[in-house]
């Protein structure tokens, strides 16, 4: 009987803890559906009592949706394949037990999680020195990489037989060609969820388009967020038609419709690779 | 330790035998320069009165000015403050209800539940701050989020959350546990998956109920592993979220006396107003009280329990 009661209570607590964890995008979603003077007399909805695609189409109407989400589509490609190119490749060398020098790049690598370069420095590095300022690679370079992910990927290395190395060897291959065509085919399942974990980054950032990008044309999606949710004229930024004083300028709906198109592409893949994140975290907290 | 060919020689003959290798090596090499080194640099103008148009080598140097001048102003206490307190909160809140979460999902038996529950709990871990941040706004707006409507429904007086300092410790650290508890309950149901299954039969057949067998096998077991999350939190106590907080505040003002942290005010110091210096010696400040704090409980793991230190 306590047994039953104690399972009863569990069910229960994960139940209720999965509603509150879905509920804001339930609200988030039902609410850009939502008539905007609904929003403004009565509030938020928490069950859909209009329908309205009037902040939809206001959004879609302009030009800074279309162009957001090329910057957003184009920071996420590039970063995430020349950053898991870098990292793959880096992390092998630190695995390699013929590289002398290894342990002087893991601390050298790893040493950067400790102490950091600090938001001045850097920005000066980017905006001044590197002059990429309201540049597009201002958004990409900075995450390249990640030691994180590049230790779970050492650790993966590690634990592959060296014989596979030694065989190639003797065939005659060089240490980049054994690379290329016998670790990083073996490594793949590793290295899709580091690529995983990369693009989810790349596609979340707004840290660097906050510090470097001014130019509202280069502003990915989650800048839009950030500008609908503090910018009194919307209408001007969204690029949609002339003012037109006539209608009601759907400010709420336009701030969570931008919500649900950002991260509908997440929500959209998220249970086909969900398992490849928990593969990657179980790998990444076995100590390297 | 055995020493061939020393110095310079060594190096070059090792850079030449194994020149695939380093050649591989060489994006992350130059990006861990590039990226990572050269800003350290930045450090310096913590010491200098620093104008763009006289750069790094021109501008003048002030020794201790800039820090004097921070920590003889109030703000110092208050956002070193606010940055250990509310990491604080995240890091006992955080962990704790990532263990009670992986807890409980193991006692589940049924394989969908199971499955569709941690699905909905690690869904939060994929979206960013800002929308987070409009989701706390459909919440907590005072006008017209749904914290307001319960509150009058139920005949009590709204309250104005972003006019209300006092509430927003506890609403940043549910928050925080809303979007991270299902990713770190993944760790811990990683090392109870690895718990041996004989310690739970012998258990039954001693007739511990389901609870006495959390209390007493499973939560010792993940001991190691929770005092390595601790310490890794520990480690980054004095880096407060900026992501997350400045998503979450911004500029708003008259929160920023519980909600302020370190790594806001450096950003406004530089940002809006325009003083590097005095945000690199913030920074700088930052910086060094983390490495202290790595390395003084670091050293302490060592001395407590050998195997659950991080270097």
């Amino acid at each position: 009987m306590r047994e039953r009661l104690f399972l009863g209570f569990v069910y229960v607590f994960l139940i209720i803890f999965a509603l509150i964890c879905f509920i804001p995008f339930w609200i988030v979603l039902i609410n850009s559906f939502a008539n905007e003077t609904l929003i403004q007399t009565s509030g938020y909805q928490l069950f859909p009592t209009s329908f309205s695609l009037d902040a939809y189409t206001m959004l879609l109407s302009g030009n800074q949706v279309f162009r957001s989400y090329g910057v957003t589509l184009f920071v996420t490609v590039t970063g995430t394949v020349l950053g898991v190119l870098l990292t793959a490749s880096f992390a092998y060398v630190l695995s390699h037990p013929k590289v002398k020098y290894r342990h002087v790049l893991s601390f050298l690598t790893f040493f950067t999680m400790l102490f950091g370069a600090g938001l001045v420095g850097f920005y000066i590095l980017i905006a001044n020195w590197l002059g990429l300022k309201d540049s597009l690679w201002a958004l990409v370079l900075p995450y390249l990489l990640n030691p994180f992910y590049a230790f779970i990927l050492v650790s993966y290395y590690r634990s592959l037989p060296y014989e596979l190395n030694e065989a190639a060897t003797v065939d005659g291959a060089n240490d980049i060609r054994i690379f290329i065509r016998v670790i990083w085919p073996i490594s793949l399942p590793v290295i899709a969820t580091v690529a995983l974990f990369y693009a989810l980054q790349y596609w979340n950032d707004w840290y660097l388009s906050l510090l470097f990008i001014d130019n509202y044309k280069l502003h990915p999606l989650q800048m839009m967020i950030r500008q609908l949710m503090s910018n009194l004229n919307a209408m001007s930024y969204v690029g949609g038609s002339q003012t037109d004083y006539n209608i009601v300028v759907p400010t709420y709906g336009m701030q969570l419709a931008i919500v649900c198109i950002t991260i509908g592409p997440i929500v959209f893949v998220y249970p086909f690779v969900q398992k490849y994140f928990i593969k990657g975290m179980t790998l990444g907290s076995v100590k390297g | 330790m055995r020493r061939n060919k020393g110095g310079v020689n060594g190096f070059i003959h090792e850079i030449v035998k194994n020149r695939y290798l380093y050649v591989l090596a060489l994006p992350g090499i130059l990006f861990l320069l590039i990226f990572a080194y050269t800003p350290m640099v930045g450090h310096l103008l913590a010491f200098q009165n620093y104008r763009l148009s006289d750069g790094l080598f021109g501008s003048e140097w002030v020794g201790f000015r800039n820090f004097e001048f921070f920590f003889g102003s109030k703000d110092w206490l208050r956002v070193t403050w606010n940055t250990v307190f509310l990491n604080g909160l995240f890091l006992v809140f955080g962990l704790g209800s990532a263990v009670v979460l992986a807890v409980l999902l193991n006692e589940v038996t049924g394989k969908w539940f199971k499955k569709t529950a941690q699905s909905f709990v690690f869904l939060p871990y994929f979206i960013s701050w800002l929308v987070v941040s409009m989701m706390v706004q459909t919440m907590f707006s005072s006008t017209e989020g749904m914290m307001n409507q319960a509150f009058t429904s139920l005949g009590f007086e709204g309250v104005d959350w972003y006019l209300t300092p006092s509430v927003w410790p506890s609403i940043l650290t549910f928050v925080y546990v809303w979007k991270v508890a299902g990713y770190n309950s993944i760790i811990f149901l990683a090392s109870i998956t690895g718990i041996s299954s004989e310690y739970y039969e012998s258990a039954k057949l001693e007739g511990a109920s389901r609870f006495q067998q959390i209390i007493y096998i499973t939560l010792p077991l993940l001991r190691p592993i929770i005092i390595i999350m601790t310490l890794l939190g520990i480690g980054r106590i004095f880096y407060g979220d900026f992501g997350m907080i400045y998503a979450i505040i911004g500029d708003v003002g008259v929160l920023f006396p519980t909600t302020d942290v370190i790594d806001t005010y450096a950003y406004r110091a530089l940002r809006q107003m325009g003083n590097f210096s005095m945000s690199s010696a913030i920074i700088l400040y930052q910086s060094f009280m983390g490495l202290i704090v790595v390395i003084f409980f670091n050293w302490l793991a060592r001395k407590v329990d050998p195997n659950s230190r991080l270097f």
